[in-house]
């Protein structure tokens, strides 16, 4: 058999990958679909689609446990975002902007894109392992023969954590690093308090807020789908729920950043200044 | 197509994993009220019956019926329904590991029926009292042995009163008196509660003592169905072999001629 030559391997290995990737994300887009429906239709029978200890024991662990991780880390990029940007602004003498590029930075970008990547790591991981093993025990199997849907059953009380947890963590990232900032402020810039609130009040617009809060909703949605559906897809044992689990991280940090971009393009598109 | 009239019906079931034929050509039918069991080598397909039967996994070519429904056909919602008529016994138990014994057995009725706490209560502990486990109930399954752990599970396929159960190695694993007590639970199970079982073994004490007919699973496809006396003299070389355990005949030489021979 005659070799092929390299561009037609390259060009191999890039159409290999895209289909691959336009796979993924099709299964992913189908697993959500197929969440909703299972979800919804025991709604329509009268039935509670899960039970409220399944779920708050989920919000729990990705939320309240999730704080104290979200808000030091924020706290800290808050503390070094004020002082290295207060400190070239100083220069042009225009340090009083700190206030609002702190604010608008984290609420609109910062605050969901860094909830967003610990999330995906912290929480992610946690349900693609936790799924994956009961996947290669046989347990999910075992929910599925008794008749009772796996996806409504296992991911709906994890998706719908995930989704409403989102935008109250990335709150909580906001107001550590906007409070980190304003330490920074008070003892390097000499802003008092009470002018910094002004100088934030002045500078966030309530769009601002709106963005940051609808791209939370969607990484949640976008983080608990792919952890849920990676976990549910685990072959080969113990190793493959390692994989797996890897894998799940990667794959929802690098969609929350991809999405995140496209979301800006899109508004900025749309609202240009 | 000819509607069904039995319990179970496979029809010309054809099975593949990648490159390998696991099912060729299969097929059985199983009577209400009847305890088939199903021998074969190990890796020979036993489980998959089963698996095909709950909807599981979906054959490569043929059809599989359940009473009147196909489960070939059957879409998600009607299936998650007919499988409410079925209980199934992995061969590694497959209890949720996050739950208690009695959560465990209790899952079906708390999330396919409108029962109470209490009467959901009442029938776990019946069930776990059936199959000698009653005082295990707040234990975990991690903290159970391999045989309470398939007793367990066999209470909770039993949970919704099925009127067919599918059994992956019932007695592997178990000792002989608590073999002999699960099997003679299943064959109570189709004489007062008048359930259905197919049980896939190849513990031959248990296969006999269970089975009101036996079937025999190679190379993809039944080569002997018959009632337990008769299924132990069988003349089919490969039948035999299986049976008297001898590492002399066709299994080991993996040759078709045998089978077809008969």
């Amino acid at each position: 058999m005659a070799e092929a030559n390299p561009p037609v391997l390259v060009a191999q290995g890039i159409g290999q990958l895209t289909r691959t990737f336009l796979r993924d994300v099709g299964s992913v887009f189908w697993f959500i679909v197929n969440t909703f429906e299972e979800t919804f239709e025991r709604i329509q029978y009268g039935r509670v689609p899960f039970r409220a200890v399944s779920f708050f024991r989920h919000t729990e662990r990705a939320g309240v446990d999730s704080v104290p991780l979200v808000g030091l880390v924020s706290f800290f990029l808050g503390l070094t975002m004020a002082l290295l940007t207060g400190y070239q602004l100083q220069r042009f003498g225009t340090e009083r902007l700190i206030p609002g590029l702190v604010a608008i930075g984290f609420t609109r970008e910062l605050g969901p894109l860094l909830t967003g990547i610990m999330l995906a790591a912290r929480i992610g991981a946690a349900f693609t392992a936790e799924l994956g093993t009961m996947q290669v025990s046989e347990e999910v199997e075992a929910i599925e023969a008794m008749g009772i849907g796996p996806l409504r059953f296992l991911v709906a009380p994890r998706m719908l954590a995930l989704v409403l947890l989102m935008p109250c963590l990335s709150t909580v990232s906001n107001i550590a690093a906007i409070f980190a900032s304003s330490l920074v402020c008070k003892a390097y810039f000499s802003i008092a308090f009470p002018y910094f609130l002004d100088l934030v009040k002045d500078s966030l617009l309530i769009r601002d807020i709106i963005t940051g809060i609808l791209k939370s909703f969607l990484f949640g949605l976008l983080i608990s789908a792919i952890a849920c559906y990676r976990g549910l897809n685990v072959k080969g044992g113990a190793a493959g729920v390692g994989t797996s689990t890897t894998s799940s991280v990667v794959t929802a940090i690098t969609a929350v950043i991809g999405f995140d971009t496209l979301y800006n393009i899109v508004y900025t598109t749309f609202y240009p200044t | 197509m000819t509607t069904p009239t039995h319990m179970v019906e496979l029809r010309d079931v054809c099975m593949q994993f990648d490159e390998k034929k696991v099912l060729d050509g299969f097929s059985l039918h199983v009577e209400p009220q009847e305890r088939l069991v199903v021998m074969g080598q190990s890796g020979s397909g036993k489980s998959t019956i089963l698996r095909l039967i709950l909807g599981t996994l979906r054959p490569s070519a043929g059809s599989i019926f359940f009473k009147q429904f196909e489960i070939t056909r059957l879409q998600r919602r009607k299936l998650q329904a007919v499988r409410q008529y079925m209980g199934m016994v992995y061969q590694y138990s497959a209890l949720l590991s996050s739950r208690s014994v009695g959560s465990n057995v209790a899952l079906p009725l708390e999330e396919l029926t409108d029962k109470s706490p209490d009467e959901i209560d009442k029938i776990v502990d019946e069930k776990l009292d059936l199959v000698g486990m009653k005082d295990s109930k707040e234990l975990l399954p991690e903290e159970l042995s391999g045989g309470m752990k398939k007793r367990v599970a066999l209470a909770r396929a039993l949970v919704l009163e099925p009127e067919l159960i599918l059994l992956d190695e019932p007695s592997a694993g178990l000792d002989p008196v608590i073999a002999s007590v699960i099997d003679e639970l299943i064959i109570s199970l189709s004489d007062t509660a008048k359930v259905t079982s197919i049980t896939v073994t190849h513990e031959m004490d248990s296969a006999f003592r269970i089975g009101t007919r036996m079937a025999m699973l190679y190379q993809g496809k039944i080569i002997e169905e018959a009632e337990p006396e008769k299924f132990k003299q069988s003349e089919n070389p490969v039948v035999a072999q299986f049976l008297s355990g001898s590492t002399e005949g066709p299994i080991l030489e993996g040759s078709l001629d045998a089978i077809t021979k008969k």
